[in-house]
């Protein structure tokens, strides 16, 4: 089967011009030199180069198989979020290399979620964390220092704690308050543009930054809701924007976390709390939790991901952070998050 | 368009080939469907010998009529049907999946399109132990769902590896990728898995909306032709190489909400079949319904009712038994015997 000409990545023109002289499949192209292809077509020294570079390469990427990408899934941590129910239920915690949507009405707690996890990756490897940096994209005005602070006193408390042998206590000095926050970096976007162009800047400032692990941003939704006149051009811009935060996520071994907020949708004359930016935002996250009140509980479920079931679990927000419910009292010894632990969960993860 | 090139028949020589030139006939077309009598005098050639070229020119380039017959031979011994795995769906499909032609999967986010071809790709790699190729442009891929589907089906380990090492997966994030990647498969110029070499028996895109919606509306001309441009080349999988298609696709809301497959008209005519995925409002929480909204074999608007939970059933135990359960999907494996 030979391979349409027009089906290539070039310039429309130029694709036009090169079907008008004739050659329609790329093996019309092959054994040409660029003088004769640009006499022939009429083109530019320069574009006939393009074209036939672009008609003999371009045989896309080798597969991989399912085996090594179970492989290479294995290797990966999850961020915990320390609310080891929900850990429990998202498999380990929020997974790397996808992209996780949290929603929820305001005041249900998406930001300290955020907040939890910009701590919470940076929890050292000997502790079963990844030891990671994270980006945070703050769309709203929501991100305080002041919070970030009193989480971070939190879980240094906590891992302090649980340090025992010397590797962890060696951690433990470069696991403070003050790298925290150096390790946390902040950018304000005022509305989609800016956040449009910083995804743009995204993949370089991946590049000159390996040891990046999280991409926050809070909320996606923010930006959008103002251009309600132009439904169309939303959609389009969703959905490169999804696009663009997938192939980051997976190309650079990232987490991504977007936070969304909640509309009402009327079905069959009932009114109903559903994410916003609509179904089309809602192909983009492969896993989405929805934080919601019930009576005077607050709930987290999982309501969409292709590796675990729909569940709910109870969490709540105390002084320290994100916790489990009732939990405050009790003393730091729920997750003791040592090598052992992490190889037991790794191999629960497989099933054998 | 077909350039007109030295010694592509018998006649076409150097000469006659700049004369034509300089009388602006440069392809097959133009010189088809020009007045040879004309020609041959702007061209100072003899008119037999343009006659000739021309008839020479039209007989090689002519598409063939086939018999019905013939047609239906062929048909009955290139076919095979693959089923899905799931019982409700396989009475859906008629069956299941055709090989040379394509299915397509519609749902809104969460309603288990995803899970229904990691289902279809566990069962043709176990059961029928043929190879797939699964193209991702989601990030949905996650190789533990598939390996929790295969623990379901067998404990034992080396099975398991095997049936992994048949699913070939790639990742692509856009439409030229996406083409690169097609197009590498059928020519076989792709190292590893080609798709001439005959164990290749389902190809799965999902989603394929997710690399094409972005492209089309506003002032972007590209998008209808890239769109084409990838309907053809699954076509052309399907049909030559006698592969079982599946892709998935988003939905949009018409005016009065109902859910409609999106890409709009112009994709609709490429799948044979298409389903529409939905969420049971009341009811446990992996079940789903799917209703048939295209098919040349079936009467249309057919419903089931299904669960997810099919594929990481207990052995022995239909899925709807299994529907009761809220616990995660790691611990129904763990009661497994």
């Amino acid at each position: 089967m030979k391979r349409p000409v027009s089906s290539l990545s070039l310039g429309s023109s130029l694709k036009g011009k090169l079907v008008r002289a004739g050659f329609q499949f790329t093996t019309d192209l092959q054994d040409l030199n660029p003088e004769h292809l640009s006499a022939e077509a009429g083109v530019s020294q320069q574009e006939a180069l393009e074209a036939l570079q672009a008609a003999s390469s371009g045989h896309g990427v080798a597969p991989v198989t399912a085996l090594e990408l179970l492989q290479k899934e294995e290797e990966f941590r999850s961020i915990v979020t320390f609310c080891s129910q929900l850990d429990e239920a998202l498999g380990g915690g929020v997974p790397v290399g996808k992209v996780t949507e949290i929603c929820g009405a305001p005041g249900v707690g998406k930001t300290q979620l955020c907040l939890q996890l910009a701590v919470d990756v940076q929890v050292p490897a000997v502790f079963g964390g990844l030891g990671g940096q994270v980006l945070f994209v703050d769309t709203e005005g929501g991100f305080q220092v002041q919070r970030l602070v009193d989480l971070a006193g939190a879980a240094v408390r906590h891992c302090s704690l649980l340090a025992e042998d010397e590797e962890q206590r060696v951690a433990m000095t470069t696991f403070t308050v003050e790298t925290i926050l150096s390790n946390v970096f902040l950018v304000r976007c005022r509305d989609y543009v800016e956040l449009l162009a910083e995804l743009h800047l995204l993949a370089d400032f991946l590049s000159n930054r390996p040891r990046l692990r999280l991409l926050v941003i809070d909320s996606v939704a923010f930006p959008f809701l103002r251009l309600h006149d132009d439904l169309s051009q939303r959609t389009r811009l969703l959905q490169g924007l999804g696009l663009r935060l997938i192939a980051a996520a997976t190309g650079h071994n990232i987490a991504v976390v977007t936070t969304n907020h909640m509309t009402t949708r009327l079905h069959s004359s009932q009114a109903q709390l559903a994410p916003a930016l609509g179904d089309v935002w809602g192909h983009a996250p492969s896993i989405r939790l929805l934080l919601r009140w019930e009576e005077s509980r607050r709930l987290a479920s999982i309501v969409k991901s292709p590796g675990h079931m729909d569940a709910s679990v109870q969490y709540q927000i105390t002084y320290q952070g994100f916790r489990d419910a009732d939990q405050s009292e009790r003393p730091p010894s729920k997750r003791p998050r040592s090598q052992t632990d992490q190889s037991a969960s790794s191999r629960k993860n497989t099933g054998t | 368009m077909v350039a007109l090139l030295v010694g592509m028949c018998p006649g076409l020589d150097e000469g006659l080939l700049r004369s034509l030139r300089a009388a602006d006939i440069r392809t097959v077309e133009d010189l088809v469907s020009s007045d040879i009598e004309d020609l041959a005098q702007k061209c100072s050639v003899s008119y037999k010998a343009l006659f000739a070229v021309r008839r020479v020119l039209l007989a090689q380039h002519t598409a063939f009529p086939v018999s019905g017959a013939d047609l239906y031979e062929e048909l009955l011994s290139s076919t095979a049907i693959l089923s899905t795995g799931n019982p409700s769906l396989d009475k859906l499909l008629d069956s299941g999946l055709y090989t040379g032609e394509i299915t397509e999967l519609t749902g809104g986010p969460g309603s288990g399109k995803s899970q229904v071809c990691f289902g279809v790709a566990v069962h043709i790699a176990y059961h029928l132990k043929q190879s797939v190729i699964y193209i991702d442009t989601t990030g949905g891929l996650t190789a533990g769902r598939l390996l929790q589907m295969l623990q379901t089906e067998t404990n034992n380990r080396d099975e398991q590896m095997e049936a992994l090492q048949r699913i070939h997966t790639f990742r692509l994030f856009d439409v030229c990728a996406l083409l690169d990647c097609l197009y590498g498969l059928i020519c076989g110029r792709g190292r590893g898995a080609c798709v001439g070499g005959g164990s290749v028996k389902a190809l799965i895109v999902d989603s394929v909306s997710a690399v094409i919606a972005p492209l089309l509306g506003g002032k972007q001309n590209e998008g209808m032709s890239l769109m084409r441009q990838v309907a053809a080349a699954l076509k052309t999988m399907a049909k030559d190489f006698s592969v079982a298609v599946l892709v998935t696709n988003h939905v949009t809301r018409s005016g009065s909400g109902e859910a409609q497959p999106g890409l709009g008209v112009s994709w609709s005519h490429v799948p044979t079949t298409r389903i529409l995925l939905e969420r049971v409002e009341s009811g446990a929480s992996g079940r789903r319904s799917a209703t048939l909204i295209k098919s040349s074999r079936q009467a249309c608007l057919i419903k089931e009712d299904f669960d997810l939970q099919w594929w990481s059933r207990a052995e022995g135990g239909r899925g709807g038994g299994g529907g009761g359960e809220t616990s995660g999907k790691r611990k129904l494996d763990e009661t497994d015997p």
